[in-house]
């Protein structure tokens, strides 16, 4: 099912939510919807599930207005941070809770009820846990509970609020690469709110980037995370350096920037030398740590005494390495980007992206 | 570590823990003191008074036709109080624990006004609104209706002054237990009522049944406020404590401790039956 979203706004007090968002979302889309927390993203989350009405603005389900639609009647699948299993109900009761409440003319019988039940089972891979209640199991397959009860209505819309927020670094993982598959196979129309942006990089066909209520950028991983439309936006993708602007003549001239400006540099794009280049900046090691097939290294500069994070390869670091604290080295901050009053300067962007992701 | 040392050392904490001992078995002893005291020896004096002159008396006190109305009234005034109270009390501390509204905080202050106001006043209260006198007497009397020193004011100061246990019970359990169980079943396609006796029922069912017993031994047991209202008719509009309190000025003392006991059993069965929904909450909350 597609959506579409517009000129969508939702106040709680007075403090604006969600304000004039427009947005579609076609069909079989896998889509995250990233920022940090008090973006918005879960309020429009829950006004497209019908759990919130807006203030004012429209939101259609196959160009059809479902605007003033009750939960009911939208038949989503929602999927909570903290999975909201039944506590009182065993997990096949808390699967079949969506055919059980079913008016009798389109309940189905129990057979069938079992059937699916045991479908959907298998297909979160935890059949063995049908008779236990949710507090004998982990989070990991709580929320995997959650997600097949879920999918037990066959929603055309599955949302899902943070959905590996309360579980651990591996078993998130886990989770993501399983999510993906899952959404391959059955090819839902897929809404997920994260602030967690690796995860929305790797899971994601279309991230919309909200901040403050708003809608900041839309576009698949690579393009937010090479071609970003806004500070905001590169910052909040990843990694980065902030550069400052200085009293310079020139908008940009090696490391420097002039007043109004402000650049971003990622930690992979500082390119290290020994030997001292044009429009080099000269530096010290502060700090050298490696991290699994990457090396980081914190450098200050000399001129200002602020510290940057410089990432390399280990295959790099072994070349032209070993650093300890306090060798001179030299930056090249030619990957720069450089924005102005929150607008990107469009000849700042690095013309190559292959290699950044 | 010499021996001699070692010795003392030893010897010290030998003293530290005879002094912690006698600390801990002072404070058992005191406590027990102070509960046998106040809470047993009445207990024992009640049930050893009303069955002094024998326990063919006992019964008799019982079975007498004032106290048999007694025993009825409060029993009719504590099926429509309790049920009343059940039903407000779920649909308060659900708008409270689960809605922002303007003027919550003064409804909850409301709420605590019963616990808060004496019970006489509050039986005053509607002999000033339901009374002769009072604000709505002259329409009563002119359509035939009598509130005060009847049936329907006892049952009024009773739902009164029972309001808060219920309610006050819910709230907190309500809270803590959010609203996402009952997103979900909405979003899983219940209505309003699936949702409710499938979802959040069973979720507060324990802490209900506690707020009802307690709503319960008040109901029966209140005194104030009823006997402000009631009028003290025999066999009209007498319940089981002004019944006792009417005997025991009469100095009908073995007539007195009788009922007044079987307002004692009943708190004990209320206790036992309280007891038993605690440990089987406390076990369910440890699951």
């Amino acid at each position: 099912m597609g959506i579409s979203i517009n000129g969508v706004s939702k106040k709680f007090h007075s403090f604006q939510a969600v304000d004039q968002i427009n947005l579609t979302i076609p069909t079989g889309d896998f889509v995250a919807l990233l920022g940090p927390s008090g973006s918005g993203k879960t309020t429009l989350l829950r006004l497209i599930a019908g759990l919130e009405l807006p203030n004012s603005g429209q939101i259609l389900f196959n160009d059809l207005d479902y605007t003033n639609k009750n939960v009911k009647e939208r038949k989503v699948g929602f999927v909570f941070q903290h999975y909201a299993l039944f506590k009182h109900m065993t997990i096949f009761e808390n699967i079949a809770f969506g055919l059980k409440v079913r008016p009798r003319k389109f309940r189905p019988s129990k057979q069938e009820i079992k059937k699916k039940v045991y479908e959907l089972l298998e297909l979160v891979q935890l059949k063995e846990v049908a008779n236990r209640y949710p507090s004998q199991l982990s989070g990991g397959q709580r929320q995997r509970i959650a997600l097949a009860r879920a999918l037990a209505v066959d929603p055309e819309v599955l949302l899902l609020d943070e959905p590996f927020g309360a579980l651990d670094a591996k078993v998130r993982q886990e989770l993501r690469i399983w999510l993906r598959e899952l959404h391959q196979k059955m090819n839902i129309t897929t809404i997920f709110v994260t602030h967690d942006q690796e995860e929305a990089l790797e899971m994601a066909d279309t991230i919309v980037v909200m901040n403050q209520g708003k809608v900041e950028q839309i576009g698949t991983p690579q393009q937010v995370y090479d071609r970003p439309k806004n500070a905001f936006v590169y910052s909040f993708l990843g990694r980065v350096n902030e550069f400052r602007g200085e009293a310079l003549g020139t908008v940009k001239d090696g490391c420097h920037l002039s007043d109004n400006y402000v650049g971003y540099l990622r930690p992979h794009e500082v390119h290290l030398s020994t030997i001292a280049s044009d429009n080099s900046l000269p530096v010290e090691v502060f700090h050298v740590h490696s991290v699994g097939a990457s090396v980081r290294i914190e450098i200050k500069r000399l001129d200002n005494d602020t510290l940057i994070e410089a990432e390399l390869s280990a295959d790099e670091y072994r070349r032209i390495g070993p650093f300890y604290k306090g060798d001179r080295l030299y930056a090249n901050c030619d990957s720069i980007v450089v924005f102005q009053h929150q607008h990107i300067l469009e000849d700042s962007l690095p013309k190559t992206v292959a290699s950044t992701i | 570590m010499s021996a001699k040392k070692y010795e003392e050392r030893n010897e010290k904490s030998r003293e530290g823990r005879r002094s912690h001992l006698l600390r801990k078995w002072m404070l058992i002893g005191v406590a027990l003191t102070f509960l046998g005291l106040f809470i047993f020896l009445p207990l024992i004096v009640v049930f050893s008074e009303a069955t002094s002159k024998g326990f063919e008396l006992y019964l008799l006190a019982l079975t007498e036709p004032d106290a048999l109305s007694a025993i009825k009234l409060t029993l009719i005034t504590a099926a429509i109080a309790v049920p009343l109270n059940t039903v407000f009390g779920v649909l308060a501390a659900w708008a409270i624990a689960k809605f922002e509204f303007k003027g919550k905080n003064i409804l909850i202050t409301l709420i605590d006004i019963p616990f808060a106001v004496s019970p006489v006043i509050a039986g005053l209260v509607f002999v000033l609104l339901f009374g002769s006198q009072g604000l709505l007497g002259p329409f009563l009397e002119a359509n035939n209706i009598k509130v005060i020193f009847g049936i329907p004011g006892i049952v009024l100061a009773t739902v009164f002054i029972t309001f808060p246990f219920v309610v006050r019970e819910l709230i907190p359990i309500m809270q803590e237990q959010g609203t996402d169980e009952e997103e979900a079943a909405l979003t899983l396609g219940a209505n309003g009522w699936q949702m409710f006796f499938r979802v959040t029922l069973p979720n507060i069912k324990w802490g209900l049944l506690y707020g009802m017993i307690l709503c319960n031994a008040r109901a029966m047991g209140e005194f104030g406020a009823v006997s402000v209202v009631s009028g003290h008719i025999r066999g009209l509009t007498n319940t089981l404590p002004l019944h006792v309190e009417i005997l025991y000025n009469e100095y009908n003392f073995t007539a007195a401790f009788a009922v007044a006991s079987l307002l004692a059993l009943l708190a004990l069965v209320t206790l036992v039956i309280k007891s038993f929904v605690e440990w089987r909450s406390e076990k369910l909350r440890s699951e």
